[in-house]
């Protein structure tokens, strides 16, 4: 969490000096949702997630060399500095999607994959956030998933704003999991997303159940995200009052206190910790600064995958 | 056994499938009514009970979210073969066609690449009005990282569709309604079709006919007819849109110095303009007459068949343009 939290806020100020470039959301905030869920899985499923990525990327193995790299537009980035802040992968990561819902039916599919292929103790993970739940690919994903048995596992982060618009005034449901899961004859979950034990704890529940039925099944995390939409956003819309209020639940404050508590952790070791994480982001970003542009002449490269003589 | 058999198009696309099948196990076909009703068109008949469930699989009406998951599970290891009703239902999945399939190898930096067909009937059949009879290929053809692949006969079909199902990447394979029932000696031995090569199925000295899928049938008709008068004209069919095998259709022109272009969809950024944009760039000093396409015209199908008739290439109208290049 704290180098997600690190690599967030030092991209964001290089962003800032006019060296990222493009769409740049943040995924500060909403922390602890994919920190546990990584903690529960493990690496080894397939993960598919939203332009909001740095994180996933970063839990998934991905260096933050290479993403630092890919921010800054690099030829040794994450994605060759072809994708950008919205794409990025690693071996077990898909991407990175920057159409609301488009990553959905691709999770999907990825289920589907897993099944074929009988891949036992395997599901595919689809993170989501509200504004998709009013896409048509969300449905038609769910009535699939439902219908032939497969092992996707949908994660809506419930951030409360699709970009500047309010969730209660872009979905007609309340509770988007438990109230949406009974129609697909699916099971449905609430988690509170800003406390990584309650869904750790929570990832663990759905994830046996989920290797016990091979069912596909709709958790909704609530979280509040701390940044604008993205970093063009000034956020007009909720009042400094309410953000702060959110802040007060700061997933990384919460866990902190928590550790603390149980003597686990002091304010000494955790600065440590946080001083550990920010050098590695240091690290990147001098990397991404000193790695070299991408050849022009590499430009038209790479639009088809190589046919390896078979087809052509 | 004869090494020669005679089979409808359909015929020729489901020994493709059938043969894919058993050369790969991760070959499987979704699609709308393709296993238990056995395929709108009969193209996958029989293949459920050959392959059961597992591999010829019936969707619900959901184009988004089948072409999406075969998306998916492209990208992790499998080789999907999604059957779309008719290629105009393909636009409520145009998001994933578009911008998940097409740009996936070159986005992700080469990490993830998409081996998949969507195939189906493409443009008009008889009378089903507008929104069944559109023409996809231009619509497509103007994003890159997607194969198009429309054959015109029986063969080229079962060469081309074993090819596409082999290629790496994504394949738009488009079929035509109305030459499914389209009769053919082909071998009874394996064989494939290049993707990305053109054919000149009928030599000529005097004019170059360009055209791809059901219209060059029509093309073949306006050959025959322009033999009577004397005129021997060469008929080149694309077989693929993309990537277009432009180099054979300028060894064509150099010889003929003249041209028309012919094809089912509109005039508009059709297929057509960019070939005869690509003829003029690379052959204007060998054409003896500005070069001529027929099209669409640029209205929306229309029901009535007089009208139908009325908007579609003609062989009147393909002969009228053949003569103005030889004014």
């Amino acid at each position: 969490m704290l180098l997600i939290r690190n690599f967030e806020v030092r991209a964001e100020a290089a962003y800032l000096q006019g060296k990222i470039g493009g769409f740049f959301h943040s995924y500060i905030g909403q922390e602890a949702i994919q920190t546990a869920l990584l903690q529960v899985l493990g690496k080894n499923h397939w993960y598919v997630t939203t332009y909001r990525c740095h994180a996933l990327a970063l839990l998934l193995g991905a260096t933050p060399n290479e993403l630092m790299a890919e921010l800054f537009g690099r030829t040794t980035g994450n994605a060759k500095g072809r994708g950008g802040s919205m794409h990025f992968y690693t071996d077990r990561l898909l991407g990175g999607f920057g159409i609301v819902g488009g990553q959905i039916p691709v999770a999907t599919g990825a289920a589907f994959s897993i099944k074929y292929q009988d891949k036992q103790g395997e599901i595919a993970v689809c993170f989501l956030g509200d504004g998709a739940v009013a896409q048509g690919a969300f449905h038609e994903s769910l009535n699939l998933a439902s219908l032939w048995n497969l092992p996707c596992l949908y994660v809506i982060e419930n951030n409360q704003w699709g970009m500047g618009t309010a969730v209660e005034r872009a979905v007609s449901i309340e509770r988007l999991a438990e109230d949406l899961a009974p129609a697909y004859k699916m099971k449905g979950y609430t988690f509170d997303g800003m406390d990584y034990f309650h869904c750790y704890e929570g990832f663990k529940h759905v994830f046996n159940e989920m290797l016990e039925t091979g069912r596909p099944v709709i958790v909704e995390a609530v979280t509040e995200r701390f940044k604008g939409h993205s970093i063009s956003d000034p956020g007009l819309y909720r009042t400094k009052d309410e953000l702060k209020a959110s802040m007060t639940r700061d997933p990384v404050l919460i866990m902190k206190q928590a550790l603390i508590e149980a003597k686990l952790l002091n304010e000494e070791s955790y600065k440590k910790m946080d001083q550990a994480e920010k050098e590695k982001v240091l690290a990147a970003l001098e990397y991404a600064e000193k790695s070299p542009w991408p050849d022009p002449s590499t430009l038209e490269e790479d639009v088809f995958a190589p046919e390896n003589g078979v087809a052509s | 056994m004869s090494d020669m058999q005679t089979v409808e198009f359909r015929e020729a696309l489901r020994q493709a499938l059938d043969e894919e099948m058993t050369r790969d196990e991760r070959v499987f076909i979704m699609g709308e009514e393709v296993a238990e009703y056995n395929g709108a068109y009969k193209v996958t008949k029989g293949l459920l009970d050959k392959w059961g469930p597992k591999r010829v699989i019936d969707t619900p009406i959901s184009e988004l979210g089948f072409i999406g998951a075969g998306i998916g599970a492209a990208m992790t290891g499998l080789r999907p073969v999604v059957e779309v009703m008719s290629f105009n239902f393909s636009f409520v999945a145009a998001d994933q066609i578009i911008s998940n399939a097409g740009k996936m190898y070159y986005m992700t930096g080469n990490r993830y690449s998409v081996p998949m067909v969507i195939r189906g009937p493409n443009g008009a059949a008889a009378q089903v009005s507008s929104q069944h009879s559109h023409c996809v290929e231009a619509i497509y053809g103007n994003l890159p990282g997607l194969i198009i692949v429309a054959p015109s006969n029986p063969y080229d079909a079962k060469g081309l569709l074993k090819s596409s199902i082999r290629s790496n990447n994504p394949v738009l394979f488009l079929e035509a309604e109305l030459s499914y029932g389209d009769k053919m000696e082909i071998p009874t031995k394996e064989y494939l079709v290049p993707i990305g090569k053109a054919k000149v199925v009928i030599e000529g000295k005097d004019l170059t006919i360009v055209s791809h899928s059901r219209m060059v049938n029509m093309c073949r008709t306006v050959v025959q007819e322009l033999a009577k008068q004397g005129i021997k004209a060469e008929l080149i069919d694309l077989r693929t849109i993309k990537p277009l095998d432009i180099a054979t259709v300028a060894a064509s022109v150099r010889k003929t110095n003249r041209c028309v272009l012919v094809e089912e969809g509109h005039y508009f950024a059709g297929i057509c303009a960019e070939v005869g944009f690509e003829i003029m760039q690379i052959c204007f000093d060998y054409l003896d007459a500005p070069i001529e396409r027929v099209c669409q015209r640029e209205t929306p199908m229309p029901y009535s068949k007089i009208l139908e008739k009325e908007t579609l290439p003609t062989v009147p109208r393909i002969l009228a343009a053949a003569h103005r290049t030889l004014r």
